[in-house]
């Protein structure tokens, strides 16, 4: 069996509020896995416990209980990192440097360096079509441009697995589907993406499962596919159909005691899904 | 998987933050603080004309002295303290611990960038100091030898002599030295207080207390330890200050330097070792309280 | 919490650790020092709040050269009581600092003195004169002082001495001071010579001023200078010492 690229195991995090008696339980007894080569979509409102679930991956904070591992290795150990690449949400890098300076400074930290780092470099400023901007500084850069060479310098390791917290927040529509082609260019070369979001048509277009997280609980998981079917209706979609047809159709409809809902496509949409999944009331403590 | 990574410490990965680090102050443009410096220099120079030349020596060495002093403790605070901050505000923090990187080696690669900036701003101005402490001192000696031009050599050597005695003083650089070493404790006690602290002129405020507290810890322990009266607050009171508080006074040689005092060489080791330990204990302080730190 | 607690216990331990060290250090810086400026109320009084807090964060230097520029600037007003009070002020800061008693020495007995001498605001000559000696002592007073204070300089021996000489006309102190200074190392060659001259002239102690002035003299060329020569003939002269043992005529 494929080791699977992110697993959480009964994975809690509770974080105390200082100088009260109250805590606030940020998520709960989660367990999650994402298999080697998904686009895996971690879905749910402002507070939901996405990022925090994001961070325990990542060994930026460390769980209550359970725990978390990336390609078998714990994610406390700094050697699990070594096969990630992260990009947080509305990231802003150095103001100082180049976009070509952040690129070699990211890269050193991985440990690569000479001229693997230099092709390496100019490999991303072109994948990520910053290559006219590379010696720019970032404080030049517009928001669209910095989310690009944050998703470059998550990739300058060659990771296995790109977290991505928020990566279309802020970012216009042409700027967002570019990323959106990104992603799915990297998936086609092989690479694990768990990303969360609250953009939902556009989870829908690249993952291929997806997560709803409300109040720190996986509400819902699965095939973004078998979310979206509505298990007691069925979808007659005809080609050439004769009037006469459907008028059978509906004489026999009649007959029994099946329902025509729609005569269009009866399609629910992710963001009904999203929305009914997340409006449960908050567990109470 | 690759190779690279893999060792618990690698120099590569802190020197990459320190040229970062370094980057990032020298772009902030914090070098132009040495203006400010030649400034005083030169306003100094103008300023001393009146005075005779042991005067003129003693006030130019004080007032360049105690300036090195506080811009570079100054420098040491400021620049520390917005480091960790910034980097948790923007959020650069994650992208640089979500690689294999380390988080002491994080923390060593900030305060090495801090450290070599104070170096080169401290080599700078000992630089501009010297060579104005020298000029003036040759300016003074061909005035002189004018002057004495129908002497004797033996008495125009000895005031040769006695001018050169009241410029440059060999005593002159370790105590510099013990200057660059009392702003790296300040610069670790910087980068431990940011790693707990709420916002960057929190940090700074505590620092600025701290370096005043620091002056007069040495008086705190002497009223501890030789247990005078007074109630048992106050001893308590007194006790936390002398344990908790750095001893600054005594990395604060220059006055005797510039006095004339000869300082043994022994003297200077000491207390030299102290900063380093001080440096060292502070930063692993900073450690353990940014290791397990949630971010 | 627990890790705060830590640190905390953490940061004691090292207070206590590093507690012996630094008052050793401590204790070695004084003995360097002598005696540490001590920067009690009457001080902060003197130089007010913002000069005492420089003064307690490591610029006590810095404030000392301030008061002594203040000084300076009331010398040239010739405003003497000022000078007077600044100078002590300029010294208990730095009392490292040669130049300080020097100059406060200086100012009290050459300069205050001379001035006090011909006060015309004082037309009482005996009181002019007692302020005149109230000045010279003051000046000794600020050289003893420097002196308990450095007492490893030969600088401020040398001024001493001056002061016996000059305006006490006390040779034979004089003599004692310089022959002092002469011990210190780093003193200049002269200090030897200048004791044995002062001695020259201190009644009753002849015999020891020839002695010393013919072990320069034996010393050789370099330290046969005019004076030397003169005192010595002028004591060889006095003491009756007879001719073999006389030292020779200056050569023409």
């Amino acid at each position: 069996m494929i080791e699977p690229a992110v697993s959480v195991q009964n994975l809690t995090k509770i974080f105390p509020i200082p100088f009260r008696r109250t805590k606030l339980v940020a998520v709960r007894g989660l367990n999650l896995e994402v298999a080697s080569g998904q686009v895996y979509g971690l879905l749910g409102p402002n507070g939901s416990g996405k990022s925090t679930t994001l961070k325990i991956i990542l060994g930026l904070i460390s769980p209550t209980t359970g725990g978390s591992k990336i390609f078998g290795r714990d994610s406390r150990e700094v050697r699990s990192r070594e096969a990630v690449g992260f990009l947080p949400e509305n990231p802003y890098f150095y103001k100082y440097l180049t976009g070509e300076e952040t690129l070699r400074f990211y890269g050193k930290l991985c440990g690569i360096r000479g001229h693997e780092l230099r092709t390496r470099t100019d490999e991303l400023l072109d994948l990520v079509g910053l290559r006219d901007a590379r010696a720019r500084r970032l404080g030049g850069y517009s928001k669209g441009m910095l989310q690009r060479i944050g998703l470059a310098q998550a990739l300058v390791q060659e990771p296995k697995l790109l977290v991505l917290d928020e990566p279309t927040a802020g970012v216009d529509p042409a700027g967002s589907s570019e990323i959106r082609d990104l992603i799915l260019d990297l998936k086609r070369r092989g690479i694990t993406v768990l990303l969360s979001s609250h953009l939902l048509a556009q989870v829908q277009e690249i993952c291929d499962r997806v997560g709803i997280l409300a109040h720190g609980v996986l509400v819902r998981e699965g095939r973004v596919e078998d979310l979206l079917a509505i298990e007691n209706q069925t979808e007659l979609i005809l080609e050439n159909a004769t009037p006469e047809l459907l008028a059978q159709i509906t004489t026999l409809l009649g007959r029994s005691n099946a329902r025509l809902v729609a005569q269009r496509q009866p399609q629910t949409t992710l963001e009904r899904l999203f929305l009914e999944a997340t409006s449960a009331p908050p567990h109470q403590e | 998987m690759k190779t690279p990574g893999h060792r618990p410490f690698s120099l590569s990965r802190v020197a990459a933050i320190t040229g970062n680090t370094f980057t990032e102050l020298v772009r902030l443009k914090i070098f132009y603080f040495l203006l400010l410096f030649a400034l005083l220099l030169i306003g100094n120079s103008a300023f001393m004309a009146s005075l005779s030349f042991q005067q003129e020596f003693q006030v130019l060495k004080d007032v360049s002295l105690g300036a090195m002093s506080i811009f570079t403790s100054l420098l040491a605070i400021v620049a520390t303290a917005q480091l960790l901050p910034r980097d948790v505000e923007d959020r650069t923090i994650y992208t640089i611990l979500a690689k294999p990187v380390r988080r002491y080696e994080y923390l060593l690669g900030k305060l090495a960038g801090v450290l070599l900036l104070l170096a080169i701003s401290l080599l700078a101005m000992s630089a501009l100091f010297l060579a104005v402490l020298f000029i003036r001192e040759h300016m003074l000696i061909n005035a002189t030898l004018r002057e004495t031009a129908g002497l004797r050599p033996a008495q125009v050597q000895e005031a040769v002599r006695s001018l050169q005695a009241s410029a440059f003083n060999a005593n002159l650089l370790p105590g510099i030295v013990i200057i660059y070493l009392k702003a790296s404790l300040l610069a670790s006690l910087t980068l431990f207080i940011s790693t707990f602290a709420t916002s960057n002129i929190f940090t700074i405020v505590v620092m600025v207390f701290i370096y005043f507290i620091g002056h007069l810890q040495s008086t705190a322990r002497e009223y501890w330890l030789q247990q005078h009266g007074g109630g048992w607050l106050a001893k308590t009171f007194v006790a936390l200050v002398t344990l908790a508080f750095p001893d600054l006074q005594l990395f604060n040689l220059i006055d005797d330097i510039v006095a004339g005092t000869a300082i043994p060489m022994a003297f200077f080791a000491q207390t030299a070792v102290l900063g380093c330990v001080y440096t060292s204990i502070y930063f692993f302080f900073a450690w353990v309280a940014f290791h397990g730190k949630e971010l | 919490m627990t890790r705060g607690a830590i640190l905390l216990l953490l940061l004691l331990a090292f207070g206590a650790l590093r507690l012996p060290i630094e008052s050793a250090l401590a204790q070695q810086h004084r003995s360097a020092h002598f005696h540490e400026a001590e920067l009690g109320l009457g001080l902060r009084e003197q130089i007010g709040q913002l000069g005492f807090l420089a003064a307690l964060s490591g610029f006590r230097s810095l404030v000392a050269d301030v008061v002594f520029i203040r000084a300076h600037v009331a010398w040239e007003r010739t405003q003497w009581g000022r000078v007077l009070l600044l100078f002590r002020e300029a010294t208990t800061l730095q009392p490292r600092s040669i130049l300080f008693w020097d100059m406060a020495a200086w100012h009290m007995a050459w300069n205050a003195s001379v001035a006090a001498l011909h006060d015309p605001a004082q037309p009482n000559d005996l009181l002019r004169r007692k302020a005149q000696r109230e000045y010279v002592a003051l000046g000794k007073d600020f050289l003893e002082r420097g002196i308990k204070n450095n007492p490893d300089r030969p600088k401020l021996y040398e001024s001493l001495a001056r002061l016996y000489k000059e305006k006490l006309n006390n040779h034979a102190a004089a003599a004692r001071c310089y022959a002092k200074a002469a011990a210190l190392p780093g003193a200049p060659e002269y200090d030897k010579r200048f004791a044995a001259y002062e001695l020259s002239s201190a009644p009753g102690q002849e015999r020891e001023a020839h002695k010393a002035l013919r072990s320069l003299y034996d010393r050789g060329e370099h330290e046969r200078l005019p004076t030397l020569l003169t005192r010595l003939k002028f004591l060889e002269h006095e003491l009756n010492i007879p001719l073999d043992q006389r030292i020779a005529e200056p050569a023409k």
